[in-house]
């Protein structure tokens, strides 16, 4: 069998599928829309959200549960319940579209290109059937070896994230939680892919095993050059983990940008809600800040901005118009009325520059308090740096140092919980 | 990374049968708390031995029609159970009846829980029209009448294959009561299996199978088929009771073979000789204790493994 054109392949020279344009993005979500279809209409689970994936790139997607990012990642490899439908948008994997594929044709590239950890390795394995031999079932269907082949790659696999070979021969109630979760990252490694979706991978673990855990995820995406986006409500582990921040809000993208940017300086309301309702390390708060109010009817959203009825800086507009997305300097983007200037027609003025650079005036003056001094003090403790422009980038200690900060915060809680909290918990 | 093939091979090894015989240890100590399935164990294991080896306690079969005494003997110490009404030993003819009595319940269940749990899972993953065509069917069953349907089948069967046909060394009439039995309780089976298969079907782990690209026919083997053995194990056990059962039946009311005396059949000998009226209680109670005794304790043993395989059931206890 001769090939007359050489096999697309990747930065690292691995093997591409063949309809693949490889100058194309690794992985470009366009205006991804998703329905639920519900006895009485229909849920709008996804709505017009769009991002960027690269090679070797770290991406989470955060928000409250419900916002719709299990949805996301779900319908990239189309695994939505029955009654769930990509109404429009595009998932482009190399420039091929997947959302025109049909279910067969889904199927190739689900676990060779991306595949799932998923949410709650106990319901994701068999019970009865050994944890090398699920390991080794997609290597077995996928890439047609042997059963003695792909067992043999299992305990490869089994070994690659830290579990001993005997163990491999286990059912997976002999494992305890974090095992069973590598278990579960050796089965998605299984065909070598190169995205790597984690649904919640660290969730029902406690911090210890979820700090082993996302170094191993870690030092997989260096070993393999693995691509990773992570699905949690957990700050934290994305800011340990990912280059990029998603933060959705019921099923729109508010803010998305460089996990150092986004964190350190939340442009979007919804975003500084979110990291306000992070229990503080070094605050001497017993209660917790919440968000007040709850996630619209999906069913039938209300026009504009879907935060807007929880959002301290609302102003009339929020209600009726959608908030553009306003690119910054810096590059992050956030869809809010409070940076955007909209044109007459409701589109947003063509050069992204020239609205950043307003944005930012308008950010510092009195009637946009969101990125100012008032935030400022609502995070005091440090891991803001004051005089430091919004645009500037940062030095990788500086960042180094906000993230094991935000780790502190995690650790914090947890001996929160010990002196206050419940001892059921601690248990 | 490189593994040395046959070491860790060996290693692999000997490490599941160290598992495997752990697992067996647990699974024997949890049944031995089970009291009365361990008597169920012991009484099936008795009649086990008479079924298997009928001939090393009371001779070879020839010797079951060889009157070997008076007519209606009473129990006594060279007639055990007595004798019938042509002077025959009836623990002899227990002791052959077990074979067969037994034979045939082994082979209805096979049949049954076979069709039963393939039935069930395909209808219960498959989902959709496949699942109501397929329950459809199953009613239909449900409501079959085993006597009325062995009554119109047996002199069917008979006809197309001839009297004295055998089917693997099988006599036909028996092999009528077999596939009655079969025909008629293979459904309650499948709706058992499929309520099972309903609720595995929707477990993570089957979505991951789908994902990965398994087949249809894969998912049902390893994983639906394993998660749903130990019900079709337990509810093996009491299908047998039941066929025993229905076989003493349907024997009893005559579709038996009078050359293969089952104890139903030896039942129906009983009655048409007029035993009860005789007085001679020793010819019905011999038989009738036997399988009181076995359907007893397929039962208990039906019990007891619903106990240990049923994780909801184990927490009780």
């Amino acid at each position: 069998m001769t090939e007359v054109t050489a096999p697309p392949r990747d930065g690292r020279g691995r093997l591409l599928p063949r309809e693949s344009d490889p100058t194309a993005p690794m992985l470009q979500v366009t205006d991804l829309a998703v329905r639920f279809k519900l006895a009485k209409g229909s849920l709008k689970a996804v709505d017009g959200v769009s991002f960027r994936l690269d090679e070797g790139q770290a991406l989470g997607i955060a928000g409250e549960s419900g916002c719709g990012k299990t949805t996301t990642a779900l319908s990239l490899v189309r695994l939505l319940p029955a009654n769930g439908r990509i109404r429009a948008g595009r998932v482009d994997l190399y420039g091929i579209d997947l959302v025109a594929n049909d279910e067969s044709q889904m199927r190739r590239y689900r676990w060779r290109e991306i595949s799932i950890v998923f949410q709650g390795a106990m319901n994701a394995l068999n019970p009865v059937q050994r944890v090398r031999d699920q390991i080794a079932e997609p290597i077995e269907i996928r890439l047609g070896k042997s059963q003695t082949a792909a067992r043999a790659r299992a305990v490869e696999l089994l070994d690659l994230v830290g579990i001993p070979k005997q163990r491999g021969l286990v059912y997976p109630h002999e494992l305890s939680g974090g095992m069973r979760q590598r278990a579960m990252i050796a089965m998605a490694l299984a065909c070598d892919p190169k995205i790597l979706i984690g649904d919640e991978p660290t969730t029902a673990l406690d911090v210890m095993v979820q700090a082993q855990i996302l170094q191993l995820v870690e030092g997989l995406r260096a070993e393999l050059g693995l691509s990773l986006i992570l699905i949690t409500h957990d700050l934290s582990v994305i800011a340990e983990t990912c280059d990029d921040v998603l933060v959705m809000y019921a099923g729109r993208a508010m803010e998305q940008g460089p996990v150092s940017r986004v964190f350190t300086r939340p442009r979007h309301p919804y975003t500084q809600a979110l990291i306000r309702a992070y229990p503080n390390i070094r605050a001497d708060r017993r209660t917790l800040e919440v968000i007040p109010g709850q996630l619209p009817d999906l069913r039938n959203p209300p026009p504009g901005c879907r935060f807007a009825s929880r959002c301290p800086h609302v102003m009339d507009v929020c209600r009726t118009l959608t908030p553009p997305e306003v690119r910054f300097d810096d590059g992050v983007t956030a869809a809010c009325h409070l940076y955007g200037t909209v044109s007459g027609d409701g589109s947003l003025a063509s050069d992204p520059g020239a609205v950043a650079d307003g944005a930012i005036g308008a950010a510092s003056g009195p009637s946009a308090p969101a990125a100012t001094a008032d935030d400022d003090a609502a995070y005091g403790d440090g891991i803001e740096d004051e005089d430091r422009s919004p645009g500037e980038p940062r030095s990788a200690d500086s960042l180094a140092g906000d993230q094991s900060r935000m780790i502190d915060r995690a650790a914090h809680t947890i001996v929160d919980e010990r002196q206050h909290g419940d001892p059921e918990q601690r248990a | 990374m490189t593994i040395d093939g046959g070491t860790f091979a060996r290693r692999v090894r000997s490490e599941r049968w160290r598992l495997r015989a752990r697992r067996l240890r647990s699974t024997l100590h949890q049944f031995g708390r089970e009291r009365a399935g361990v008597l169920g164990v012991i009484i099936i294991a008795v009649f086990s031995i008479c079924a298997l080896v009928p001939d090393l306690l009371v001779g070879p079969f020839e010797t079951v029609t060889k009157a070997s005494g008076e007519s209606f003997e009473p129990p006594s110490f060279q007639h055990i159970l007595g004798t019938d009404e042509l002077g025959r030993d009836i623990l002899n003819l227990v002791v052959h009846g077990a074979r067969i009595s037994m034979t045939i319940g082994l082979l209805a269940t096979i049949i049954t829980v076979l069709v039963g749990a393939i039935i069930g899972i395909v209808a219960g993953f498959l989902g959709g029209r496949v699942d109501t065509f397929l329950m459809r069917i199953t009613d239909f069953f449900l409501i079959l009448p085993t006597f009325v349907l062995a009554l119109v089948l047996a002199p069917v069967l008979r006809e197309v294959l001839g009297e004295s046909a055998q089917v693997g060394g099988i006599r036909i009439t028996l092999l009528v009561i077999i596939v009655v039995i079969g025909i008629t309780s293979w459904a309650s089976t499948a709706r058992i299996i499929r309520s099972q298969t309903l609720s595995v079907r929707e477990r993570a782990f089957v979505d991951r199978a789908r994902v990965i690209g398994a087949s249809g026919g894969h998912m049902m083997r390893r994983h639906i088929l394993p998660n749903v053995t130990s019900l079709i194990v337990a509810n093996a056990v009491l299908v047998f009771a039941g066929s025993v059962l229905i076989e003493t039946t349907l024997a009893f009311i005559g579709l038996g073979d009078p050359l293969a005396p089952s104890w139903g059949q030896i039942l129906a000998f009983a009655q048409d000789s007029g035993a009860p009226g005789l007085g001679a209680w020793w010819y019905t109670a011999a038989p009738g204790v036997c399988i009181v005794l076995v359907v007893l304790s397929f039962t208990l043993v039906g019990n007891a493994l619903d106990a240990i395989l049923n994780p909801k059931l184990a927490g009780r206890r």
